[in-house]
């Protein structure tokens, strides 16, 4: 290994030290509203939860019912309108540090390569182009995109695109992964293997995440806790210990799992989807 | 059971082949549908012209106020002979050019930059839009007295004639940058000046080469147009001149080097698109 690469890794068990004491993310009585030509609409009324190291939280709810506001206000490109967002004990103005944010949309830049997007992050902090490049090429082999690193994202399927999203996010190594609807546009083998490979990343690195998701059966499958919320105000309804074990990283055994259909039944009933 | 198994293999192993073909025959197919296409569009000209021969030809009004195909063919040739065509399309290629360049890098410059301040852009709106709708052809007289004669006040002209719809094209672009991009641009910590060097200046080179191949022509017809209000050389001068003089015939030929010049710079342009973003190719 080279000093670099021990440098990094005494880095990660330093933090690893440090994250055991502080939860990652704190979210205090948060409440948000958006003001719609004068007519004030609550979208969040009451929200609370803790993201603990190393831990998966799911975040399920009926559809319109501010999941992406809470997502969009937990990266600070919203403010809350009361209540507190700690990052590692602290309130943090404007972008928390590492954290990784990926949404439904891959968002790749077209005109970069698959590699290009991947260390788009790592630029951004100025990274030297060599190492990002080594990095870049490492996450990529690692989600299964070895030969595809030059390839730019119109020749890619949506699944692959998906990955170089994953992998763009993990390639700069965050604490906390915020991943909103990530899987839900890929058909169920392509959703099935990159949530395999996200939930065996994210433990393999002792990493936090918090998925907003539409699809029950993926909040039981890859989480720990399913933190259930109401219609708009929104406000949590229910929560679930999700004990299916938790180094579980195959999500099609999972639902062999005779707790698993007992989890997802419970939740279903609890969004209270009212039939027409 | 050996045969067996052969004859189960026998389709893969022959299924490169057949895999082959069908894409050779889907690349003649489309190869086949280009040549017909180009053979219409000839065919029409052909029809369009032997037309417009025969017309001219039974009547000579006709021959003096249309002019005809043969008589223009004469005059491009004579123009040729005596290298006239050369020395206009040179000096019109010219102005159209820098024009083209001038009015482009400032109008790009600044539409891109407006992105920068939402203030500011909402500031000079109006006055964008104002300057936007002032016919050109009004500003010639006052170019001239203000340029001079010469070259300058047909780039003048020309530049003038680009600066406004490249400002608009390219401010366009960049304020179309998905918003979902910007703020993922943000969670990964990049300044505004990152978000405008990594996204919005790349983003935007679509509508910019959009706004390149329209000004193309709005160069040219700048040019063209200053040329009009005093010159002594240039192609607006050939067809100003020959016209004052009713050659038509030689309007027609100084018209048709025209509009070969302006496919000319077309495909240029499009070539230089093509060469910038390598992405769009592999679609």
């Amino acid at each position: 290994m080279t000093a670099q690469g021990a440098d990094r890794e005494l880095e990660g068990v330093m933090s690893a030290q440090a994250r055991t004491a502080e939860p990652p993310l704190v979210v205090e009585h948060v409440a948000k509203s958006y003001d719609l030509d004068g007519r004030i609409m609550p979208v969040i009324s009451d929200l609370s939860l803790i993201l603990r190291v190393g831990e998966i939280i799911s975040i399920v709810g009926p559809s319109g019912c501010g999941k992406t506001t809470l997502l969009n206000t937990l990266c600070g490109l919203l403010l809350p309108d009361s209540g507190h967002i700690l990052w590692h004990g602290r309130e943090v103005f404007g972008q928390p540090q590492n954290v990784g944010y990926m949404l439904q949309k891959d968002l790749l830049l077209p005109w970069r390569t698959a590699l290009g997007n991947t260390m788009l992050g790592l630029e951004i902090r100025g990274v030297a182009t060599a190492e990002a490049e080594d990095r870049g090429r490492a996450m990529l082999d690692q989600l299964g995109l070895h030969g595809f690193a030059d390839h730019y994202p119109s020749t890619l399927s949506g699944g692959m695109r998906q990955r170089v999203a994953l992998a763009r996010t993990l390639v700069n190594e965050p604490d906390v992964l915020l991943l909103d609807e990530p899987f839900a546009s890929l058909d169920f083998q392509s959703k099935l293997l990159i949530e395999n490979d996200t939930v065996g990343l994210v433990r393999q690195g002792r990493r936090s995440l918090l998925l907003i998701t539409h699809d029950i059966e993926e909040a039981v499958s890859l989480a720990d806790r399913v933190i259930v919320l109401s219609k708009r105000p929104t406000k949590v309804k229910a929560v679930y210990d999700i004990e299916l074990g938790s180094e579980r990283t195959d999500m099609m055994a999972v639902r062999e799992n005779p707790g698993f259909s007992h989890y997802v039944r419970s939740i279903w009933a609890d969004l209270d989807v009212v039939r027409q | 059971m050996t045969a067996e198994i052969e004859t189960a293999m026998a389709p893969t192993t022959k299924s490169p082949v057949e895999t082959a073909r069908p894409f050779a025959a889907r690349r003649w197919k489309r190869l086949r549908a280009a040549l017909t296409i180009l053979a219409t569009q000839l065919a029409i000209l052909a029809a369009f012209l032997s037309l417009w021969e025969h017309a001219t030809s039974a009547n000579s009004v006709f021959a003096f106020m249309f002019g005809s195909p043969s008589a223009i063919a004469g005059f491009l040739g004579q123009m040729v002979r005596d290298g006239s065509v050369f020395r206009d399309t040179y000096v019109t290629g010219l102005e159209t050019l820098l024009g083209f360049f001038v009015g482009n890098l400032f109008g790009t410059l600044i539409g891109l930059s407006l992105w920068y301040s939402r203030f500011v852009s909402r500031v000079v709106e109006p006055f964008i839009i104002a300057l936007g709708s002032i016919p050109i052809i009004a500003l010639a007289p006052i170019i001239i007295i203000w340029f001079g004669t010469g070259l300058v006040s047909k780039i003048a002209m020309s530049t003038l004639s680009v600066v406004i719809v490249a400002l608009v094209t390219s401010y366009k672009g960049a304020v179309g940058v998905d918003p979902d991009q910007i703020n993922l641009m943000r969670t990964l910590g990049a300044s505004k000046f990152q978000i405008f060097r990594k996204l919005v200046v790349p983003a935007s080179l679509a509508d910019i080469f959009a706004g390149l191949k329209l000004t193309v022509g709005f160069a040219l017809i700048g040019a063209i147009v200053g040329e009009f209000m005093s010159s002594s050389e240039g192609l607006g001068h050939a067809i100003f001149k020959a016209g004052s003089l009713y050659v038509i015939p030689k309007v027609f030929a100084a018209l048709v080097v025209t509009i070969a010049l302006a496919l000319l710079l077309t495909f240029i342009v499009g070539k230089v698109e093509r060469l910038l973003m390598p992405w769009r190719r592999q679609i």
